[in-house]
């Protein structure tokens, strides 16, 4: 009881709540509003109902909700909202946490288990939010001799180059993808070969024995799968004729590559799996050899960046594996139609009846390929989540010998059946089938 | 000058080269010691085991506390084998001080450390899993051990550390239906036992990491005065419960695993195999014990051992254990000198180790069957 | 020899100073407080002469005519044998049970200290996995060594020759040995502290005059 506050007095506490408010207003007008006018002004404002979107335009949506939604519409498609929320990092974030909830109960099953039950009543969903705040909490230690700069930024650059390869994925079609390079394949190769020099650098100014012989197993399993994935991809820019990933999806409307390229599409998924240091690949992190592996001396919220990152990483390569074999967001039609008068009259909201045009948000294709592309890309997901219940770490040297030989030749063997499909005219462009 | 070192710390050199790691004793990879490991890239160059992490000094504990108040604690050095521990130890004060035990008594026993042994296993078995990276291994059969702990828990009323067997017998009689429970549960976990092996022992990765690695051949075995599963996995056919039956193991039906491979594999299959030789041990038993009777020889008050010495031994878990204990007509030992499997295993760590991957490191330390708490004792 | 004389010795000690032990009730009264119990208070261990088994006298007494005064069976029981010998022969006594007995191995290496005799006893039990027909025997090999009454591990002449080049099975054991009793082994290649921790600087702990607190 006297320990939360010994002095404390209610009026006085109301008082300084007003001191604060009276204070937080006065700066506001004074400096805060001149500061937002001034960049406003810098910043080019969109165009609705033929009508420049000035700053005083913008807040008129308080006195008439029917002018919020073209305002939201127009945000939906700016590029703020696609890298925060939607394809972007928003909408990843939400699939890895859902992907760990998932992967915690799903082995929970395999193993005889119950998995989390209390944090959250339902089957403890909340049990994330729990050890996310238990991360947050913790103190953040650096070793004494570590290079502390590197040391720093090595998880915020693993998880901004997971959330780079989360961008390259097209969700939905009609432009729903944060970047769509024409190179987009390339791309993510190029992203991907960040990883190996973030985990070496973050490895080495650990300044720590175990650190450094787990960045050294990261970087040799890493190389060593990096080029049968990149083989295992030629196939299929060898059928398509495109390195864009939109145009990649949009080409397969009739049939996805996983029926052309199935060995290109097993030699993906064991490099992903190999990638992701995921079982029974997680040699970088084997905790019976090396504690934890080049993430030994990461602590608190630096190792929980790092985990969001490796979650990001799981998504943006589930992702990349429905986008090139499982046909992305092709599928059949199975979101309902909207009633003809919502989209044509809008509807009636609020205890004053007013006329709100312009709803929905999202028109039915986008939902409809969402809904295929979170379907397929979450059987990916649990298909790269299977093998931790079942298959025990493997070794490095086995591991470098799958990668640099059997992949290598598997993903060769695909290269030449796609080339001789080419040739044969049946697929590509002007095949047989089209 | 350098300044004098105190005694026992040893300065190291610096090697460009080769990279010493302490594995252990705070290690998810080691159990309660260290394994001082030089390597050079991921091979292992030298491997020098330093245990007494936990050592406690039972032996000096024991010359301190007479006969029957040395029971609970010499138990602690391998609480999940409590029963095989304590047995020897029931054996050698047996003979020290003229006890006979009764015929049921014998067969108790007999069922209770079968028990204990299985739940040692599994438990083993459970680090195996987890130190190969395999989390359902883990599970499993530490889900399954609570199966026996709840038994011996119905028998003894503790669920660890039972202190269940005492000089002259066992502490108390079996509970009511407690016959046909133990063969219920027999039977499930024979069944549970199947799926093991699908699981894990059939696995590729495992057969691919484990076979051919760390092989002990059979001269090597001997020579190196190895026990339990590592030597019957070298090929050499040695049991205690077969070559010298205690109690009633000569009238019960089992027979002894031996693989001749002498690697990684086999020393983690053998245990396993003998979880099906224990549950026929135990049927076994069942079936051939007095319905009723007597099951503790009461003892004199503070019993005083002759001007003598016994060394009396079983098969536990982890090989022969074996107890040393000098008497001088006094009621506590003048010296209890514990002989066990896991110390004696100790010396084939640097001779296995030696050239093997660092990846191989957890499947041939653990594969030796050892306990560091019971090596240190 | 001296090891009988020794023990008996100690036993009419032992039963002068036991004979005060009974506490505050007297004999009788702790014998009527037992009996009303139900508990048996039969006299002390039974002394039942057991009949010397043939097979163990045979190894005995290999043993005994190939070394002659060299070497004192001590007991020979059904599977246990007791040979002790002093610490310059027992080299040559350990090559002859190696070589020609079929012992392989070394089960454990217990020291055992009297202060009274001012010697500490190294026990070796041997065993063999090789002859099936030694699968049942224990062979201990008792030698003594004198013992200092401040010790300095190592460096003392508490000290005997290794049987490590005998059996390679003993390394550990006698490293535990070493620290435990300070009893040096010459020739043996690691004469390191192994389970102690590095800094200990106390006399070797299982000595009968280091004390546990307490106690």
């Amino acid at each position: 009881m006297s320990t939360i506050a010994p002095q404390f007095r209610l009026s006085r506490f109301i008082g300084s709540l007003f001191d604060i408010i009276f204070w937080v207003l006065l700066l506001f007008s004074l400096i805060g509003l001149p500061v937002v006018f001034i960049i406003l002004f810098y910043i080019k404002m969109p165009i609705i109902n033929h009508q420049l979107l000035t700053p005083y335009l913008a807040l008129t949506w308080m006195a008439d909700p029917s002018r919020t939604l073209p305002i939201i519409k127009t945000l939906l498609h700016t590029t703020f909202f696609h890298v925060i929320a939607f394809p972007g990092f928003g909408f990843a974030a939400l699939l890895a946490a859902a992907t760990i909830f998932v992967e915690r109960k799903f082995l929970a099953k395999i193993q005889l288990r119950v998995g989390p039950l209390y944090c959250g009543k339902i089957e403890g969903i909340l049990q994330l939010m729990g050890d996310g705040l238990k991360l947050i909490s913790k103190e953040i230690i650096i070793p004494a001799k570590a290079d502390k700069p590197i040391f720093w930024v090595g998880p915020l650059l693993f998880l901004g180059t997971a959330a780079a390869l989360v961008s390259l994925i097209p969700v939905a079609p009609g432009g729903w993808v944060v970047a769509n390079p024409n190179v987009g394949l390339l791309a993510v190769f190029a992203t991907i070969g960040f990883f190996p020099i973030i985990t070496v650098l973050t490895a080495w100014a650990a300044n720590n024995k175990w650190t450094f012989i787990g960045g050294l197993r990261a970087l040799h399993q890493m190389i060593a799968f990096e080029i049968p994935l990149i083989l295992s991809l030629l196939s299929i820019v060898i059928l398509t004729g495109t390195l864009n990933l939109t145009q990649i999806v949009e080409s397969q409307q009739h049939f996805w590559w996983i029926i052309f390229a199935p060995i290109s599409a097993i030699v993906f998924f064991i490099c992903i799996i190999a990638e992701l240091e995921r079982v029974p690949f997680d040699l970088p992190e084997a905790e019976s050899e090396i504690v934890a592996g080049w993430l030994t001396e990461f602590s608190g919220m630096m190792y929980g960046l790092i985990q969001l990152g490796t979650y990001l990483k799981l998504y943006a390569f589930a992702g990349l594996f429905t986008v090139l074999f499982l046909g992305g967001w092709n599928g059949p039609s199975v979101w309902p139609q909207f009633p003809a008068d919502i989209v044509t009259q809008g509807i009636t909201i609020g205890p004053i009846t007013a006329k709100i045009a312009g709803l929905p948000l999202f028109d039915q294709e986008m939902l409809n390929g969402t809904l295929w592309f979170v379907i397929k890309t979450v059987g990916v997901i649990l298909m790269i989540l299977l093998p931790r219940g079942v298959f025990p770490r493997i070794r490095i040297d086995m591991l470098l010998h799958t990668g640099w030989y059997k992949l290598i030749g598997l993903a060769f063997i695909n290269i030449f059946i796609a080339l001789g499909l080419l040739y044969a005219g049946v697929l590509g462009p002007g095949g047989l089938i089209q | 000058m350098t300044t004098p070192l105190p005694p026992g710390i040893q300065l190291e050199k610096v090697d460009d080269r080769i990279m010493t790691l302490n594995v252990g004793p705070q290690h998810p990879g080691s159990g309660h010691m260290r394994l001082i490991i030089k390597v050079d890239g991921d091979y292992i160059v030298s491997c020098d085991p330093d245990p007494g992490y936990v050592h406690r000094g039972e032996e000096k504990m024991a010359e301190y506390r007479n006969y029957i108040q040395n029971i609970p604690h010499l138990e602690r050095p391998v609480i999940h084998d409590s029963c095989n521990v304590l047995y020897p130890y029931c054996l050698a004060v047996e003979e020290l001080l003229g006890i006979e035990v009764p015929e049921r008594a014998k067969y108790i026993r007999v069922i209770a450390s079968e028990l204990n042994r299985c739940i040692y296993t599994l438990y083993w078995l459970a680090i195996y899993g987890i130190f190969l990276g395999h989390s359902t291994m883990f599970m499993w059969p530490a889900g399954d051990r609570e199966l026996f702990i709840d038994l011996l828990e119905a028998m003894s009323g503790a669920r660890v550390t039972h202190a269940y067997l005492v000089p002259g017998g066992v502490r108390n009689d079996l509970p009511a239906n407690f016959e046909e429970r133990c063969l219920r549960q027999v039977d499930y976990f024979e069944k549970r036992l199947k799926e093991y092996q699908a699981i894990f022992y059939k696995n590729p990765l495992l057969i691919s990491r484990t076979e051919g690695t760390g092989i002990l051949s059979r001269t090597d075995a001997i020579r190196l005065g190895t026990t339990g599963s590592v030597l019957r996995a070298s090929g050499v056919d040695f049991d205690l419960r077969k070559k010298e039956p205690y109690d009633v193991y000569e009238n019960l039906d089992f027979q002894t695993v031996v693989m001749k491979e002498g690697d990684s594999y086999a020393r983690s299959y053998i245990p396993y195999l003998e979880m099906f030789e224990s549950c026929r041990i135990i049927r076994d038993a069942i079936r051939k014990m007095p319905k009723s009777g007597s099951v503790r020889t009461k003892l004199k008050p503070n019993p005083k051992g002759g001007n003598d010495e016994v060394y009396k031994r079983v098969e536990s878990g982890r090989g022969s254990l074996g107890y040393y204990i000098v008497s001088n007509n006094r009621p506590e030992p003048y010296r209890v000198k514990i002989s066990v499997g896991s110390f004696r295993n100790l010396i084939c760590m640097p001779y296995l180790l030696k050239g093997e991957l660092l990846g191989n490191m957890p499947s041939v330390y653990w594969g030796l069957n050892y306990w560091p708490v019971e090596a240190d004792r | 020899m001296s090891s009988e004389n020794e023990k008996d010795e100690q036993s009419s000690d032992t039963a002068a100073t036991s004979s005060e032990d009974a506490g505050s009730l007297s004999k009788d009264e702790t014998k009527k407080f037992y009996e009303e119990k139900g508990i048996d208070f039969s006299p002390d261990s039974p002394v039942r002469p057991k009949p010397i088994p043939p097979f163990e006298k045979s190894i005995s007494d290999k043993i005994a005519s190939k070394f002659g005064s060299k070497v004192n069976v001590d007991y020979v029981r059904a599977s246990r044998i007791r040979v002790s010998t002093k610490k310059e022969d027992i080299l040559d006594v350990a090559f002859f049970i190696r070589d020609e007995l079929g012992y392989d191995h070394a089960e454990s290496v217990a020291g055992v200290d009297y202060p009274d005799s001012k010697e500490i006893e190294v026990v070796y039990h041997l065993g063999s996995y090789t002859d099936d027909k030694l699968a049942t025997q224990i062979l201990t090999l008792a030698t003594r060594v004198p013992r200092e009454e401040i010790p300095n591990p190592g460096k003392d002449s508490t000290r005997m020759t290794s049987l490590r080049e005998v059996f390679y099975s003993v390394e550990f054991h006698e490293r535990e040995c070493f620290e435990m009793f300070g009893v040096y082994f010459e020739g043996h290649p690691d004469n390191r502290r192994l389970l102690l921790p590095e800094d200990w600087a106390d006399i070797p702990p299982f000595r009968k005059d280091f004390k546990i607190k307490g106690r």
